[in-house]
């Protein structure tokens, strides 16, 4: 297992080097100019050469990448060149709306759409799957910001329930953090519910038809013991896998989300980043994600020792 | 089999659900103290002498001071300057501060603030570096006067201080290179900056200045008291990114002020007996597309007068506006508005355009089948349409027109390649320029026609230069009247922009929040109220 371990953490290092030379050269190639951002649509040449020179940015892409790298094994991101302050301090602001969202959706998301999976797999054919299976379709394909901004109508501005939009940071309490999370929390939910619903379906349809059950049927196991005791632990590795995969890309990509109910998280950061061609933000954030997305992979894959144990690495 | 003891605990777990959130509304309803939320814009340079983006200003005129502010009618009047007064030769102005002016961390404002202020500002700001290129010396006279010398009179100078002026920082922070941001955020203007409260990303929060002493005088434009009635005004720019939202936040009293709702939905607001619409800036913007002087076909001014011919600005400024309520067309160089506008020279328009005449005047031109490529900025749909309907009126008269999309950022890094299409160039932009800076020569970067130390198209005319350049020279409001009608004429027959129309964009606020102090492009935080919903 520690080899196993390694050997992922080494590779990982490799997947994110070329994550990060990748990004940098992407950025630079592509077209935009911060300097120009940053000087304003009235800017003379001049002040935009200013700019330009005061941040580095005329120097050769070999030394900017180096700095960049340099700057990077030390811990140092950067700093924004919009809001001349630390990429880490600017990421750390945000990762607190980001994560909340995330864990609250996956909660919710896993919640439900396992439930929905399992309950469609046990009466497949029947009514309850036809109409579980329709919600999952109808949940898959209709934009994130179709649901949010009909919540938004309903539960914010016929009812004053629920806030617009907005976020709380939970040290402001709990109440007024869960309230401006409830409606985003319910719009990024839709697709992931439909989407681990239909995973969920699949898999158990396959455990269901073995062999096994059939066996446990004949020895008298109840339903509940059949469905969560020996079905689900034996599907669950392709279930496993999309949770965490749709974790990850909650983390990096909740931008709709956060545009529609106006949540400062780390995917609103980014695209404001790339709007105004903010090079270090755009990094730093992908290099962080990145990293994300290779510890969450890592651990989905140990995780399967512990619900199959014929797993063994 | 579902129990009755399980339907019951069911029926309570949902009451209990349903009712949270009324249990939670008291905190998430929006409170009626003296509070302002405003969605202005994004903000994210917080030093107005390193951009000069609109919202950079709007934070700057909170925080900072000026020396001189214009009124509604770009007259300057003192601000922080509270006497001043001129040498007989004119080359000597002495400025004296007013009693009280105190920074947010409590030291008193002096006269040395101000030189560095100044000398910060002159090294960037248009108006700054005709100043400086003026000046002999700007010194200190005691703690509360300094004195501007210079080398010959500069009849504008008053003008040049109020407009685009400089906002007066402490010394530390005027020391820094112009294009090292200041991020202090200590200014001695009528709002302090909230540190603790700011929230990149989502908002920034300024308190009333208990300490600041507003001018005797009644507020008008930039000029007069700047008496704060509010407490706090805090600044979604979170919501900036989707105005959808931010409209019906601005429906459920969430937010009090919206300043640029989409044209789309202003029916919707106007349905809405709790909000009004209302254009703060009378003035507006004029609509302008931006030729490359410097290439082919528009380095011959025949092509460039066949594009004052072409553009018909009625379908221009409903592709790019829409409703006729909030456009106009616009036939001076000046604009409509400001008092330098004029009728000279501008017997080349004609509603609907001449579309043959353009024709005839490009065959004169010697055109022969060159790529036209037009940047468009998908991400802002106003000038996005008009580039589409123009290539479409270039393409109807034979040209070879190209549309090359990018968002703003990248127009704004293109538009600076000064070679032909072929190696990245380009041949036309559209961009807007507020009127009121359009009426001020002296600050406007579209209004040079030096060449390729100039803005963007790069137009070259030493005669057109050469008046230009008397303008600062100017005392009187009539001189530089006359002065205006002797460039528009050269203007229009160079040609080095061809004006779409001038539009006015409506704010919308909640019918609570009132005093809003209209000015050009920027949302000064003073003299609003808000009364109890």
């Amino acid at each position: 297992m520690a080899v196993y371990i390694l050997r992922r953490s080494i590779s990982a290092i490799g997947v994110m080097a070329m994550v990060g030379m990748f990004v940098f050269l992407l950025l630079r190639l592509a077209p935009g100019d911060p300097a120009a951002m940053i000087a304003g649509r009235s800017a003379t040449a001049e002040m935009i050469a200013g700019i330009r020179e005061q941040m580095g940015l005329n120097d050769p892409l070999p030394v900017q990448f180096i700095r960049w790298v340099r700057d990077l094994i030390g811990g140092d991101f950067g700093t924004s060149i919009f809001a001349g302050r630390p990429v880490l301090e600017l990421i750390s602001q945000r990762l607190e709306p980001t994560i909340s969202l995330s864990i609250l959706t996956m909660i919710v998301s896993v919640t439900v759409g396992v439930s929905f999976g399992v309950l469609a797999a046990w009466r497949a054919g029947g009514l309850v799957d036809r109409i579980l299976t329709a919600f999952a379709t109808v949940g898959f394909s209709v934009p994130v910001f179709v649901v949010g901004f009909f919540l938004i109508y309903l539960f914010a501005i016929r009812t004053h329930w629920l806030p617009v939009q907005g976020y709380q940071p939970i040290d402001h309490g709990f109440g007024p953090w869960l309230v401006h999370l409830i409606l985003p929390t319910v719009t990024l939910s839709v697709p992931y519910i439909a989407f681990i619903a239909r995973i969920t379906r699949a898999s158990m349809l396959e455990v269901l038809s073995e062999d096994y059950m059939r066996t446990a049927a004949a020895k008298g196991a109840s339903s509940y013991a059949m469905l969560f005791h020996h079905a689900l632990k034996n599907a669950g590795a392709p279930i496993l896998t999309v949770i965490g995969l749709s974790f990850a890309g909650l983390i990096g990509g909740v931008v709709i989300t956060e545009t529609v109910f106006n949540i400062p998280g780390v995917g609103r950061l980014v695209v404001d980043a790339i709007n105004n061609r903010d090079y270090p933000i755009i990094q730093g954030v992908l290099i962080l994600v990145s990293g994300l997305y290779v510890l969450i992979n890592l651990a989905v894959d140990l995780s399967y020792t512990l619900i199959d144990p014929r797993i063994r690495y | 089999m579902i129990s009755r003891r399980d339907l019951i605990k069911t029926g309570m777990a949902a009451g209990a659900a349903i009712s949270i959130p009324s249990l939670l509304r008291a905190q998430t309803s929006p409170s009626t103290d003296q509070t302002v939320r405003m969605v202005i814009d994004n903000l994210s340079v917080f030093d107005p002498v390193v951009t000069t983006a609109d919202s950079t200003y709007t934070h700057a005129f909170a925080v900072y001071d000026t020396l001189f502010g214009t009124d509604s009618q770009f007259a300057p009047h003192p601000q922080m300057v509270g006497k001043w007064d001129v040498s007989d030769d004119r080359k000597t102005y002495t400025f004296e501060l007013r009693d009280g002016l105190g920074w947010h961390d409590g030291t008193p404002v002096t006269a040395t603030d101000c030189v560095a202020s100044i000398r910060r500002w002159g090294q960037v700001a248009p108006g700054g570096q005709l100043l400086m290129a003026r000046v002999r010396d700007i010194s200190k006279k005691d703690d509360k006067t300094f004195a501007i010398a210079l080398k010959e009179p500069l009849g504008a100078l008053l003008n040049i201080l109020a407009f685009q002026g400089p906002f007066i920082m402490r010394e530390k922070d005027a020391n820094l290179s112009p294009a090292e941001q200041v991020t202090a955020n200590i200014g001695s203007g009528p709002f302090k900056f909230n540190h603790a409260l700011a929230r990149p990303g989502a908002s920034f929060t300024y308190d009333r200045n208990e300490k600041y002493v507003p001018r005797t005088e009644a507020p008008d434009g930039l000029a007069g008291g700047k008496i704060v009635k509010v407490d706090r005004v805090i600044w979604d720019i979170g919501l900036f990114a989707d105005q959808q939202t931010a409209l019906a936040a601005l429906h459920s009293g969430e937010i009090d002020f919206l300043l640029a709702p989409p044209l789309d939905l202003l029916p919707v607001i106007e349905s809405d007996p709790n909000l009004e619409l209302q254009v703060l800036d009378k003035a507006g913007s004029d609509y302008l597309l931006r030729m490359n002087c410097l290439q082919k076909p528009f380095d011959n001014v025949k092509a460039r007068q066949a594009m004052l011919h072409l553009v018909d600005q009625e379908a221009m400024m409903r592709a790019a506006v829409g409703d006729p309520k909030y456009f106009r067309t616009v036939t001076s160089m000046f604009g409509n508005e400001t008092p330098m506008s004029n009728d000279e020279n501008t017997e080349w328009f004609k509603k609907g355009g001449d579309p043959e005449k353009a024709k005839q005047l490009f065959k004169e031109a010697g055109y022969d089948g060159e790529k036209v490529v037009i940047l468009q900025p998908t991400d802002w749909a106003a000038a996005s349409n008009a580039s589409q309907l123009l290539a479409a009126e270039l393409r109807k008269i034979g040209l070879n027109a190209e549309l090359a999309p990018s968002d703003w950022g990248g127009v704004v890094a293109r538009r600076a390649n000064k070679g032909p299409v072929e190696d990245g160039g380009w041949s036309i932009f559209i961009t807007t320029e507020p009127e009121a800076i359009l009426g001020n020569v002296i600050t406007d970067v579209t209004l040079p026609m030096n060449g390729e130390s100039g803005w963007f198209g790069w137009p070259k005319n030493d005669e057109y230069e050469a008046l230009r350049v008397k303008w600062a020279d100017l005392e009187t409001l009539e001189e530089r009247k006359v002065l205006a009608r002797k460039m528009q004429q050269i203007w229009w027959d160079y040609v080095p922009s061809v004006l779409l129309g001038q539009s006015v964009a409506p704010s919308a606020r909640r019918k609570t929040l009132t005093g809003l102090i209209g000015v050009p492009a920027w949302i000064p935080f003073w003299n609003m109220q808000k009364a109890e919903a």
